[in-house]
């Protein structure tokens, strides 16, 4: 999977907006949304949001998890835990790429969130990349990783399952027994 | 009060504080429970240096550029002044040391502490100590005498006081204060004092009165009282020049009395009323400090010296003094606060006998006080030229002890923050918002639009300092208070104008201020300092203006109402005196509301005013309680939320912007730990819902009352709205009803569920007549015949009542047509206020007389009801006919018929095992409904009519099935009847009333016996064995659609 289509599965999560015009609800085929009253917060999807931002038509309203001491919390639990954490928000690196290419001036302290949050995402790479060494070094035949988003897996995936399959290659050619035919490919 | 007080400072943090001048008068050193000491250079001083001295600092002593300290460390440490470098500790306790003292020469140092030990060690060298052990009880303070020889611990528990001389022998002991385990739980903290100079006398604290022991001799001489003082004394000083004595209590009064006359010379109250726990007077004997157990310190300035304080009866008082004046003349100028003593100042009194000299010379004021000044500072320094006491004391004060009056609330903007903060609100409406910013950089003003439709964002330079300012959909409206050269202004941006000019200014008379203003529907208001509301055209040009009975509080506007909230007096208590006008400044301009009290909540005063957005005056006190004009109740207040009730905190409030009725909606900002939101980061819009504060909501009958009232209350705005010429929501009105109806509906059958038919007739007698029928219907159906009856009578007299009612109209409607041809609105009969339509009230009186009338022989009717059986029978049907006479009616019904099974259906939902039971009970079926039915006309199909009889049953089946649900079902089972059956309804359909009669008579014959709930099965097991039947049931169902 491509990280722009996560990225669109993450524009599906609702964030809350105070709209600049009014309009009544509208109908669509993901939900109602609306009505719009200026002034008033109303929640949308993100494409919604980030369309209407661009338009200046709305002010978005940061998601709660969006909050210094939330993610400065979540990083130092991310820290001195050795497994995966919950993440505050199964897209929180997409939206906060997104929220904050698109909104920053209605985020406060934009610029520490983004820091956090790419020190979380980096720790959480670190992991990851060293449960999957101790995986291969290890050479076990399934492991079980929880708390891992989208994006993550998809970093992760072409890297591993190609190495894995350079692996199985390379090992299948070592064997003495076996015939010098490509092995599968996984 | 000829002394100053100046205002109180924060000093420290909550707790004990110490505080004492330095030896040259220049610093005020404090120390508070925050282990600070801090050294003021005056009371204005905003930076003080701190010194850390521990985690707590207790007691404090200052002497030759050594600062001694007692801190919660149990140790009492030296620091060096003012730098402020630790030089050591003197001497450790086992707990916490309460008192340090130094001695006149400064040469040692006696420190009390909670272990019952006194220490009294060198300054020089620590290593000399002498520990005073025998005490049995926590020392509260610890004092030398000026002839250092004898300290005094003054000891908490076995209630005495104890002298030692020289440091050895204990020489007495008096058993004269309070006993108590803790110096944290002693009543008064008990600093002596031991006057300066003469070393004569020593001060103790003793309850409500100062004792003056005797050196030498140690008797009791005398005693120092004031009838003020109510709680024990905590603390005395000695002035300087050892005539005065200066005492602080526990309830924050602090006195100074003439130890020689006894006469108290100065009283001063604490602001807030905190223990004084500190007290210090400058050397020159002007000022004294003093700290409380809150960390605040404070001031008395200008106190009076002793001699001034032996004053002389004030004869020629203002003479006099210009005289004495002359005398001194010559004497030096010393830079002197001036203005610091007016003309009562006792400080002249003195000199009122002494001169009799009439040469009036015309002295500049200005130059008198300096050499007052000038003369008390001679006679501070010379400190025993004393004239005689001959007058009385300072007349005491009249003790009042009733209500005290309470300061009137500032007139404020709704929607607006303080006007002291830098960055601010001035206002938040619906429209937009108003944010003011007033910092080193900016002095400006921005102007933003919850809709960008309206207008796009503004930024103003605020050149003029504006602080109030309004926002409509028309127009920004901003007022600055008057300047010594510039009047107070009222500038208008007029951005909805549709020539070039946009902006007008108008400058009110010289001495008018601008302390409200209001922008409506095409008009603005002003109500200024001089009690006046001037009234202009959003364009400009001056309107009406009028006076305000009080001071303006707030004002609101909506369309062409104004609501002003005045001060109709003085409130006590905590109480606000408010009186409220509601003007309609339209065609037919007239005042609403004349002026009434505004309620409020206890203590409370008024946070926020305005309408709602369907123009329902509604205001917000600051205890969260939001009120809301109740037009149906005589213009009365009701209280619809209380936003405090869904804090999550004690400090967290809700700022209110908007209130809308439809949807039910209060929008305001939650504000955590204060009471009004800051500017960044951006506040968001919360919702709240109203909740009207009826008994017992967490009951289901609390619950529906709850809702049908706030149903009720908030639906008075469409006869408002109508009433005054506005298009209303039609729909929205009805759907409110139908909601309201629904509910009582909900609670008749809750209440029928209880056994209250009493109660039962009570909501009845809230349903419009159609819900009434239904009302019957279900009443009937339940077995409660006595009810049922009641019920039907009561639906026949609404009936009536609508009967008539509908006359009126149309006779009304006639007659306007008569008086005003134009007028053909149905809805002008709510404007009936007007003077050129008839009145309603001697048009609705006889519909009342009328209505009783009705009434009246209903009585009659009813009375032989009970009597007979059959007789009553006979009268039922002429009572129940007027149920569905009309046409109109008739298509009704069939609506209240789908309305019915609602209610039933809810009813079955509420409580589906009575019904059950209900059911079971081998009954006739209640006569009345098949009458009714035969009654009605209208061609039916004969699946209606099977509908009719069974939809109980299938409620009962199912009882959260929704109406069409309900229609579905019984289409099911109506088609798995047998033919036969469907036949015979069918027959009945078309036959109509005779034959269908009697086919009913003969079903019921049938089944008289089995009951309902044999039925029941019977048609369920009729159905099961039918639906196995294929296509031909389903196709003859066809057919019969077809017929």
């Amino acid at each position: 999977m491509d990280p722009t289509e996560v990225e669109f599965l993450a524009e599906k999560e609702i964030v809350k907006i105070i709209p600049n015009f009014s309009l009544d609800k509208i109908y669509l085929i993901g939900g109602d949304l609306g009505p719009f009253n200026p002034g008033l917060p109303v929640q949308v999807p993100v494409w919604l949001a980030l369309n209407l931002k661009q338009r200046q038509k709305c002010r978005i309203l940061p998601p709660q998890w969006m909050d210094v001491d939330k993610l400065e919390e979540v990083r130092e639990m991310e820290r001195k835990e050795d497994s995966f954490t919950p993440p505050p928000s199964p897209y929180y690196m997409e939206l906060t790429k997104l929220l904050l290419n698109h909104a920053s001036d209605n985020i406060p302290k934009a610029d520490e969130i983004r820091t956090l949050v790419k020190d979380i995402w980096d720790t959480r790479i670190a992991k990851l990349r060293l449960s999957a060494d101790s995986f291969i070094s290890q050479q076990e035949a399934h492991a079980k990783l929880d708390n891992l988003t989208l994006m993550e897996i998809n970093t992760t995936r072409s890297f591993l399952l190609g190495s894995l399959n350079c692996m199985f290659k390379l090992r299948s050619n070592m064997q003495p027994g076996t015939s010098t035919g490509k092995g599968p490919d996984y | 009060m000829p002394c100053e007080r100046k205002p109180m400072r924060y000093g420290h943090s909550e707790g004990h504080t110490d505080v004492t001048f330095d030896d040259a008068g220049k610093f005020i050193v404090t120390c508070g429970s925050d282990g600070d000491v801090r050294i003021w250079e005056s009371l204005d001083d905003d930076d003080p240096r701190s010194i850390n001295v521990g985690e707590k600092a207790y007691s404090l002593a200052l002497k030759k550029r050594k600062l001694v300290t007692a801190g919660s460390n149990n140790t009492v440490q030296i620091h060096t002044f003012p730098e402020g470098d630790p030089d050591g500790i003197l001497t450790r306790f086992t707990t916490h040391a309460t008192h340090v003292a130094f001695n006149h020469s400064g040469s040692r140092v006696a420190a009390g502490s909670s272990d019952f030990m006194v220490k009294v060690v060198e300054v020089a060298d620590s290593s000399q100590q002498k520990t005073l052990r025998g005490h049995d009880a926590p020392v509260l303070s610890v004092t030398f005498d000026p002839k250092d020889e004898l300290l005094y611990p003054g000891c908490s528990r076995p209630c005495n006081l104890t002298v030692v001389v020289h440091l050895q022998t204990k020489v007495t002991s008096w058993p004269v204060l309070q006993k108590s385990n803790d110096v944290s739980t002693a009543k008064s903290l008990c600093r002596l004092g031991w006057q300066p100079k003469t070393a004569k006398l020593l001060a103790v604290p003793v309850g409500l009165k100062v004792h003056l022991y005797e050196r030498d001799s140690w008797e009791h001489v005398s005693t120092l009282s004031d009838d003020m003082m109510t709680q024990p004394i905590n603390v005395v000083a000695w002035s300087p020049c050892g005539q005065l004595l200066a005492a602080g209590s526990v309830g924050g009064f602090l006195t100074v009395w003439n130890a020689e006359s006894k006469l108290c010379v100065e009283r001063q109250k604490h602001e807030k009323g905190y223990t004084v726990c500190g007290l210090a007077w400058h050397p020159s004997g002007r000022q004294l400090a003093y700290t409380d157990t809150q960390g605040s310190l404070g001031l008395l300035d200008d106190l009076p010296t002793a001699s001034s304080a032996t004053k002389t009866p004030k004869a020629p008082a203002v003479k006099a003094a210009n005289d004495y004046d002359d005398l001194f003349d010559e004497d030096d100028d010393r830079a002197m606060d001036e203005g610091l003593s007016d003309t009562h100042s006792p400080a002249k009194r003195p000199v009122a006998g002494g001169d009799d000299d009439d040469d009036d010379d015309l002295m500049p004021a200005t130059g008198r006080v300096k050499n007052r000044s000038s003369f008390l500072d001679d006679e501070n320094s010379l400190g025993t030229t004393v004239a005689p006491p001959t007058g009385p004391s300072l007349p005491l004060r009249p003790a009042y002890e009733g209500p005290l009056p309470t300061l009137p609330q500032k007139p404020f903007q709704p929607g607006s923050t303080p006007a002291h903060l830098t960055h601010r609100f001035m206002t938040w409406n619906s429209v937009g918002v108003v944010r003011g910013y007033n910092d080193d950089q900016d002095n400006a003003v921005d102007v933003e639009f919850h809709d960008t439709a309206v207008h796009h964002a503004m930024h103003l330079t605020n050149a003029l300092g504006h602080t109030l300012a309004d926002l409509s959909q028309e127009a920004v409206l901003l007022a600055c208070p008057a300047t010594d050269e510039l009047a107070s202004k009222l500038q208008c941006l007029h951005f909805s104008s549709w020539d070039a000019n946009k902006e007008w200014i108008v400058d009110l008379p010289a001495g008018e201020d601008v302390r409200a203003l209001v922008l409506g529907q095409g008009w603005a208001a002003a109500a200024t300092s001089a009690r006046t509301l001037r009234l202009f055209t959003v364009g400009g040009v001056q309107k009406e203006i009028f006076s305000l009975p009080g001071h303006v509080v707030s004002m609101a506007a909506h369309g062409e109402q104004l609501l002003v909230v005045y001060h109709r007096g003085t409130g006590f208590d905590g109480d606000q005196a408010l009186g409220v006008q509601l003007l309609q400044l339209g065609r037919r301009k007239r005042q609403v509301i004349h002026g009434e009290p505004l309620p409020l909540s206890c203590k409370a005063h008024l946070a926020w005013l305005g309408f709602t957005a369907e123009g329902t005056p509604c205001y917000v006190d600051s205890e969260g309680v939001v009120r809301m004009l109740n037009r149906s109740l005589g213009n009365t207040w009701t209280p619809v939320c209380n936003t405090r009730e869904t804090c999550k905190g004690k400090s967290d409030h809700f700022w209110v912007v908007a209130v809308h009725e439809n949807p039910q909606q209060l929008r305001c900002i939650p504000c955590k730990g204060s009471r009004y939101p800051p500017t960044l980061p951006r506040p968001a819009v919360a919702i709240l819902p109203f909740k009207l504060p009826l008994c017992q909501t967490t009951t289901e009958k609390g619950q529906m009352e709850e809702q049908y009232w706030r149903s009720t209350l908030l639906q008075n705005h469409y006869s408002f709205l109508s009433s005054s010429g506005y298009e209303i929501d039609d729909e929205g009105q009805n759907q409110n009803q139908k909601e309201q109806q629904e509910l009582l509906m909900k609670m008749f059958a809750l209440s029928c569920k209880l056994e209250r038919e009493f109660r039962c007739m009570e909501l009845a007698e809230l349903m419009t007549q159609s819900v009434v029928t239904l009302a019957v219907r279900y009443a009937s159906r339940s077995r409660r015949m006595n009810l049922a009856q009641r019920l039907n009578e009561l639906a026949m007299e609404k009936a009536n009542q609508l009967q008539e009612e509908q006359e009126q109209e149309e006779e009304e409607v006639q007659e306007e047509e008569h008086h005003t041809p134009r007028s053909l609105n149905p809805f002008a009969r709510g404007a009936a206020a007007s003077p050129e339509k008839p009145s309603p009230k001697p048009r609705k009186s006889p519909s009342q007389s009328r209505v009783s009338n009705v009434l009246d022989s209903m009585t009659s009717v009813r009375r032989p009801a009970p009597l007979g059986g059959p007789s009553g029978k006979q009268s039922k049907g002429p009572v129940l006919k007027p149920l569905a006479p009309k046409p109109k009616t008739k298509m009704q019904s069939t609506l209240l018929q789908m309305a019915t099974s609602k209610a039933a259906n809810k009813k079955a939902q509420v409580n589906p095992e009575p019904a059950a039971d209900r059911l079971k009970q081998p009954e006739v079926p209640p006569p009345d409904l098949p009458v009714e039915d035969s009654e009605n006309q209208k061609p039916r199909t004969g699946f209606q009519l099977w509908l009719e009889e069974n939809r109980k049953s299938i409620l009962a089946d199912s009882p959260d099935l929704q109406e069409t649900d309900v229609i579905k079902a019984a289409m099911g089972s109506f088609r798995s009847l047998s033919a036969e059956d469907r036949l015979s309804w069918t027959e009945r359909a078309k036959g109509q009333s005779g034959e269908a009669a009697d086919l009913k008579k003969r079903k019921r014959v049938e089944e008289a016996g089995e009951g309902d709930e044999s039925r029941v099965k019977a048609d369920e097991n009729i159905a099961k064995k039918k639906k196995s039947l294929d296509t031909t049931a389903k196709l003859s169902a066809f057919a019969f659609n077809k017929n």
